[in-house]
């Protein structure tokens, strides 16, 4: 069977191309340009899908993308929308949502039990008694949901791009088309942007038979195609619209993120349902969803129809099925002896019987329709005692319009109800956005196309700048093209009110009664318009119950506020492509050569330790024993590396930096500690001078942009004459630390290293190697050390310059593993890791570096002259005994003291050098002074005691990392 | 996307800057309240705020004047408007 | 079938009673002005209504009930906070959701699904075990579990992140569970419009009146009510109150988003946080994906939607769940987060006398909806902030006695 019309003159079938799909396992055909749906239906498939709560069998409805009880699925996608999602050839389809097959689901039952489960009802059961909950919230897990996902489906990410125009009109149909012409010949870059693969809206299908209409379409086609400043991009379309009109265009080739200088939105209006029981059944549809259907895709929607009418549009639908070759039984329009125009006119020729002053009381038939019931309706009511039965396989509804007004209410549109034309249209637009068209209240063409025009002339006077005042009014009809209350009570219900959610008209009524009775509550109560569709055929008619049963206007009663997106946009296409910046070190093939197992430090990758992972701590421990006895070396090219240059350089560093930096001496490094407003630490590095007017600055991994930004702001905020350089990415730096340093690196360099002449703390530039360097005497490790910054171009000769003359030394690369252990030794702090977001430097025991006696300003300074006397934890150093074998205590283990909480481990590490297990914790006052043994917590809940220390661990007095220790080692 | 039409580099996405907070003053010679007031009070409500924003990839600093409430710019202000001088 | 559905099956009409008050005019003067019909609001009314008798109540709402963040959050409750005050105070409110449907007898669908913070450095495991040694001390189920154990709970994650900041473990939360935001609001109005407390919907708050340093009364859109105790529970507006009576506060909004997913059929039974991507993750009742991320980066006093916000959540979403890509995003919206230096709320008393304070809720307090709404009720009553809040009261900025929470709010919600 199959219900193909003879090639229509604006198809958009390429008849000559065959496709083969499956749905539910049957075989089908359908033609290049179908939809699934049109192929459906051209092979008699009227059972589409079933609906979300009942499982009632539903059909095709509107063919715009709004038909969500048509969903499907596919072994690599769901939720498909068949109603617009173009046939292919080998396509394998199920209905979503069903338990079994489509004919035959097991959870058709739900549909008699629907008495039971009246609005809301969830929320007054189930919840007694409380044990039983999750038996009945899994039941109703099981029962929600559309699609099912599979997931091993692997990631499917759609690259974007960005688009740029004077101009974005929204909607290709006759109002766009014009507004764009008219904006392109003012000399603007127009985008024209429609969510059809081809443009033209609803002149090619409201209007496809329409002989006016012919010479419009065509003059306006031809126009925008070919002229040089439109860009028309059928199949997309705009997914929301967000600050200063930036409107993602999503397309089947990803999503175009357009900038726009101007919007206007000429999206038409979305056909509205009537209410009447079974309104639901397979082959009641909108007029204008048979109308794609017809001049789309040649499909003959059915033999016998019914049209229900309320505007002229009704009429039209008829004509045009009757050109089709259906057999139209009757139009029923709701009104009595309203003015139809020349449609009406046209159909009365063709002796095709209208019911005036009626309504459809209720449609019937087992699983799609076969006649309806028709009994006359004053306007609100019905009268079933005088109802008459008409056998029809096709019901089209055309009694109103809701406008498309997602985008303008996302821009802050306000719309208002308009008593003559019974719909909602914009009343004030924000800056920049425009409306025209049906959207509009423009309904014939002549006014289509005058409003266009009016739109686009608004939009070029707005980008010009010239203020504006827009009549918005001017195109507007004076006649209603919607009825005010196409909804028809019925004793027994199932007079659905949105198709997504099955809900019916009595369950809007009985929330509002309920309490519910404001447009957002009764929204989130009764679920109105929260499906997929978001509210597309349900939202005006849910205002419309609400406004009679409160009894205000619609005005008054308002509308729930329209979100992004239009319609649903795929992840992938929203994901696009995947980056994730990273920053390898100039050495990082050296570290990977050398066996290096890689972690993430921020963005870059760092060498954690060199070794097989089965030989992790063995490793680290080797690494810092050459530390301590020969020599390694370290890449600390990821440091912060800052130049600061100026007169008032100084000045910069004395303000950003707890302690003082002007009299550091030209050749010297001091270490420098940052903190907040509120006297927290933030980062720590060096400050080296450079010349008196020049420093250099590192900082830590971290925080290294953070450092150069807070340094620059207060550049602006003091007034101060300083030019500052993020060296961070051009210059390599490592550390070369161990007893034989000066040894290995005396023969390779110019600068004399002779402890007087390059003193700890000293910072001198010369060659290294033959390449120019900047050297700098630290002490983080705690050995004699040299940390080595240079361009990172030379940084891989360097290194494997100094690998292979330390090799005679027993030099060993080290990692951040490593590094963690040595400095721990020394008691030094890692921010972040023994500071908290809240740690001071007193907390830090590091009072030492806040000079407030002798700096009368500092970021952070007074508050930490507050802090100084109201310290409540400090950080101390602990060890456990030499050879302890117990459960070992790791960082973040609480210190317990009389079983409450006093203080957390910090860093926790096992030294080689000391032969036991050393850490640092952050310990509540006085228990941090008292120097007593602590109990700590460990996994098991055991307390295991750690023993206090004075810090550092290791080499006290500072001797290894400043006396020439060749002889020691 | 909000754009910012800046004087120097004209129109950028709000993206490619960070947000720094309103432009405020410490209040040197203040005593602890009104110090604590500085350091962790805010002008919490909608209004005109003069703010820094820091453009990352051209690596300077912006102060505007921007309506909290309606997400508009008003003007840029010339740094030497905010500056004060530190005690040395 | 329980019993309570036949009820409705078999009778005609659709009798039940209202749950709201129809509108209607104010009163000259009441004993208590709550600002703010939202969850917390709701809550203060209801607990001063049942547990203190206090009924002589206005709850002032300038839009409808619920419409504030608490119609607009993820729902996520969970108890596993880093500092002791935070743990005792987001457990109370746990075990009182627990509780909340039989309490109502309205099903809020208080869910309990289990919650994961995912870690993805070592730096992050290590403030993972820092908070679960501390839910530990106080009786919390909540533990550092390693890749096997997230693998099979979620086994359709991938853990390696696609190449790139690999899941190393997280913090487990057994009790984390999720609600219907509405239904809470609406059962602690249900309860407190029974017991006598007025509901004044579509109400606006335009001013509060003090004498010295006394409130004596409120303005509003509809008149000038008498009043003096008045508390303001408006989370993303409390600024503009604390302006009215000139009271300076740490709180600054900003956007906190959120999305949907089309519904699919459940799949996902946990709740899932990542702090290093910034995104979580559960799936709805109704089938939804129910998705956020991190609060938007600049102060804004608005709830409009950003491009940035889906394009960065759904990005790093895949990372996660890489077939998700075959999804569609359906729907999104924002509120506006009060947001303070330390992450935890402000509340209690205040320098003027009758003007109490509720704020500071950011990203994270509809779990504290209960909780708060029980102790400002005591508050109130006894005119003396409650010893579970007094570590949240607005004196502790200028006494630089913070609340460490920062170090656990990565991404909290
Ligand atoms: C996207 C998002 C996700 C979130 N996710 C979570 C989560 O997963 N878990 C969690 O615990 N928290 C979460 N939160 C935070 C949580 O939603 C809020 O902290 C909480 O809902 C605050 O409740 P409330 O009752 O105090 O405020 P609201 O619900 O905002 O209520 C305040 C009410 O005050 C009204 N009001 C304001 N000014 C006036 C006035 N002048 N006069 C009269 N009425 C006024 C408002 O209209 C509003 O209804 C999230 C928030 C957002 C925005």
């Amino acid at each position: 069977m199959t219900s193909r019309l003879d090639p229509q003159p604006l198809e958009w079938l390429d008849r000559n191309e065959t496709y083969r799909f499956t749905f539910e396992g049957q075989a089908y055909t359908g033609f290049r340009g179908d939809s699934v749906t049109s192929a459906l239906l051209a092979c008699g498939q009227t059972l589409l899908g079933r609906s979300f709560k009942y499982h009632r069998p539903r059909g095709a409805l509107t063919l715009a993308n709004h038909d969500v009880n048509a969903l499907m699925q596919s072994a690599d996608a769901t939720n498909i929308r068949a109603d617009v999602t173009p046939l292919q050839a080998g396509l394998d389809l199920r209905a979503c949502n069903v338990n079994g097959t489509l004919v035959n689901d097991r959870d058709r039952f739900i549909e008699r039990l629907s008495a039971f489960l009246p609005v809301g009802f969830y929320y007054k059961t189930f919840h007694k008694p409380k044990r039983f909950f999750p038996f009945w919230e899994r039941k109703i897990r099981e029962k929600a949901g559309l699609g099912s996902i599979d997931t091993r489906w692997t990631a499917r990410r759609q690259a974007k791009s960005y688009g740029f125009c004077d101009l974005l009109v929204i909607g290709a149909g006759a109002s766009g088309m014009q507004a764009a012409l008219t904006a392109a010949d003012a000399g603007l870059d127009v985008v024209l942007v429609d969510e059809n693969p081809r443009i033209g809206g609803s002149l090619d299908y409201q209007l496809a038979n329409d002989a006016d209409a012919a010479p419009v379409r065509e003059r306006l086609k031809t126009g925008v195609e070919g002229h040089a400043n439109i860009r028309v991009l059928p199949s997309h379309y705009a997914a929301g619209w967000y600050t200063d009109h930036y409107v993602p265009l999503s397309g089947p080739t990803g999503i175009i993120k357009m900038r726009a200088g101007a919007v206007i939105s000429a999206t038409g209006v979305m056909e509205q349902p009537s209410v009447f029981r079974f309104n639901d059944l397979p082959g009641v549809m909108m007029a204008s969803g048979a109308q794609r259907l017809i001049a789309r895709h040649a499909i003959r929607p059915g033999k016998r129809a019914v049209v229900l009418s309320a505007n002229g549009e009704g009429y039209r639908a008829a004509l045009d099925l009757l050109q089709a070759g259906i057999d139209v039984a009757a139009v029923v329009d709701l009104e009595q002896g309203a003015e139809r125009g020349h449609w009406a006119s046209q159909l009365a020729a063709a002796r095709i019987p209208v019911i005036e002053g009626h309504a459809i009381y209720e449609a019937q038939g087992k699983g799609r329709l076969e006649r309806v019931i028709v009994a006359p309706f004053d306007g609100h009511r019905c009268n079933p005692a005088t109802a008459r039965e008409i056998p029809c396989d096709l019901l089209l509804m055309s009694v109103g319009w809701a406008p498309a007004s997602q985008l303008l209410y996302q821009a802050g549109a306000r719309l208002a109800y308009d008593d003559t034309l019974q719909q909602l249209l914009p009343q004030q637009l924000p800056a920049g956005i425009f409306a025209c068209g049906r959207l509009n209240g423009a309904f014939s063409l002549e006014q289509r196309l005058a409003d266009g025009q009016r739109a686009a002339k608004d939009a070029c006077a707005h980008l010009r700048g010239e203020s504006l005042q827009p009549d918005l009014a001017a195109c507007r009809d004076t006649r209603a093209h919607s009825h005010p209350w196409p909804i028809i009570e019925h004793p027994r219900g199932k007079n659905f009110i949105d198709f997504d959610e099955d809900l019916q008209l009595k369950d809007l009524v009985n929330a509002a009664k309920e309490g519910f009775d404001n447009i957002e509550l009764i929204k989130r109560f009764s679920t109105i318009g929260m499906g997929p569709s978001q509210g597309k055929h349900s939202n005006m008619n849910g205002i419309r119950v609400l406004a009679s049963v409160i009894g205000r206007s619609i005005d008054e009663t308002g509308s729930t506020t329209a979100r992004p997106m239009f319609h649903p946009v795929p992840v992938s296409d929203l994901a696009g492509r995947r980056f994730r910046p990273e920053r390898l070190s100039a050495l990082h093939d050296r570290h990977l050569g050398l066996g290096a197992q890689m972690m993430e430090a921020g963005a870059w990758l760092r060498p954690e330790y060199y070794g097989m992972p089965d030989q992790r701590e063995p490793s680290i421990l080797r690494e810092v024993q050459a530390v301590r006895t020969a020599l390694g070396l370290i890449d600390v090219s990821t440091l912060g590396k800052i130049e600061v240059m100026g007169p008032d350089a100084a000045k910069l560093l004395d303000g950003s930096y707890t302690m003082r930096m002007s009299t550091i001496r030209t050749g010297m490094t001091r270490y420098a500690l940052m903190v907040d407003d509120s006297g927290v630490i933030v980062d720590d590095g060096i400050v080296g001078r450079v010349a008196e007017d020049r420093f250099y600055v590192t900082a830590t991994t971290s925080h290294s942009e953070a450092t150069y930004r807070t340094l620059s702001r207060h550049i602006v905020e003091w007034g101060l004459d300083v030019r500052l350089v993020n060296r961070t990415g051009v210059l390599a730096a490592m550390n070369l630390a161990g007893p034989h340093a000066r040894q290995l690196l005396a023969p390779l360099t110019d600068i004399d290293l002779a402890e007087d002449a390059f003193p700890y703390l000293g910072m001198r530039e010369g060659q290294l190697c033959g390449i120019p360097v900047r050297l700098i005497r630290v002490g983080f490790v705690g050995e004699l050390g040299y940390e080595i910054h240079l361009p990172v171009d030379a940084a891989a000769t360097l290194w494997d310059r100094l690998m292979s003359a330390g090799a005679e030394f027993g030099i060993r690369p080290f990692g951040v593993e490593a590094q963690r252990v040595l400095r721990l030794e020394k008691g030094h702090i890692i921010v972040g890791q023994d500071t908290d977001g809240l740690t001071n430097p007193f907390e830090a025991a590091m009072a030492w570096a806040v000079p407030l006696k002798s700096k009368p300003y500092f970021v952070g300074r007074p508050s930490l002259a507050l802090l100084k006397a109201r310290c409540s934890r400090k950080l101390i150093g602990f060890r456990l005994p030499k050879g302890y074998s117990g459960e070992r205590p790791k960082e973040c283990h609480l210190i317990i003291e009389n079983g409450e909480m006093a203080g957390r481990i910090t860093s926790i590490a096992y030294s080689p050098s000391l032969g036991q297990l050393i850490g640092l914790a952050m310990v509540d006052l006085p228990l941090a002074e008292a120097s007593l043994s602590l109990s700590v917590c460990v996994d098991s809940g055991d307390l295991i005691q750690i023993e206090p220390c004075a810090l550092p661990f290791y080499d006290a007095e500072g001797k290894r990392q400043t006396a020439d220790l060749t002889e020691v080692a | 996307m909000k754009l910012f039409d800046c004087p120097v580099i004209g129109k950028r996405p709000i993206s490619e800057f960070d947000y720094c907070g309103e432009v405020r003053r410490p209040p040197l010679d203040a005593d602890e309240t009104a110090w604590a007031d500085f350091v962790f009070n805010r002008n919490g409500a909608p209004q005109v705020l003069r703010e820094w924003w820091y453009h990352r990839p051209t690596g300077r600093w912006y102060i505007m004047e921007r309506d909290t409430l309606k997400d508009e710019v008003q003007r840029f202000i010339d740094p030497q408007e905010v500056r004060y001088d530190i005690p040395a | 079938m329980p019993w309570r559905l036949l009820k409705y099956g078999l009778k005609k009409t659709h009798d039940e009673p209202r749950f709201f008050p129809a509108a209607k005019p104010l009163k000259s003067g009441y004993d208590v002005v709550i600002i703010g019909g939202g969850g917390h609001g709701m809550a203060c009314a209801y607990y001063l209504a049942k547990e203190h008798g206090i009924t002589n109540v206005a709850v002032l709402e300038q839009g409808y009930i619920g419409g504030g963040n608490t119609g607009r959050n993820t729902t996520i409750v969970r108890s596993n906070y880093l500092t002791p005050e935070g743990v005792r105070f987001y457990d109370t409110s746990l075990k009182l959701f627990e509780d909340l449907s039989d309490d109502f007898d309205l099903n809020i669908f208080y869910s309990t699904r289990g919650h994961f913070t995912l870690a993805h450095t070592d730096s992050a495991l290590r403030t993972m075990r820092w908070r679960a040694e501390v839910n530990k001390r106080h009786g919390i189920d909540s533990e550092v579990v390693d890749r096997e154990f997230i693998a099979r709970e979620v086994p359709y994650m991938d853990l390696d992140c696609a190449g790139h900041s690999a899941v190393q473990g997280a913090l487990y939360h057994a009790p984390g569970a999720v609600a219907r935001h509405d239904a809470v609001a609406w059962g602690y109005a249900r309860g407190a419009y029974n017991r006598g407390v007025e509901i004044h919907q579509k109400t606006r708050v335009t001013e509060i009146r003090t004498q010295g340093d006394q409130v004596v009364g409120v303005q509003t859109d509809r008149g000038f009510i008498s009043c003096n105790r008045v508390i303001s529970m408006v989370a993303g507006s409390t600024p503009r109150i604390t302006e009215m009576v000139g009271l300076r506060t740490p709180i600054e909004i900003f956007p906190l988003q959120a999305c949907v997913s089309e519904p699919v059929k459940p799949f996902m039974d946990t709740i899932v946080v990542s702090g290093s991507l910034h995104v979580y993750v559960s799936q709805s009742s109704r089938g939804e994906m129910v998705m956020g991320a991190s609060v938007d980066p600049s102060v804004l006093h608005s709830t409009r939607s950003s491009f940035d916000f889906v394009e960065g959540l759904t990005d790093k979403m895949l990372d996660l769940f890489p077939f998700m890509s075959r999804m569609k995003v359906m729907r999104q919206w924002a509120g506006m987060s009060d947001i303070t230096p330390d992450f935890a709320p402000i509340m209690g008393k205040t320098p003027i006398k009758g003007f109490y304070l509720d704020g500071g809720w950011g990203t994270w307090g509809f779990k504290a909806t209960p909780v708060s709404g029980k102790t400002m009720a005591w508050t109130i009553a006894h005119d003396k902030t409650h010893e579970l809040i007094e570590p949240f009261r607005l004196s502790r900025f200028a006494d630089f006695d913070l609340v460490g929470e920062k170090g656990a709010a990565s991404v909290g919600h």
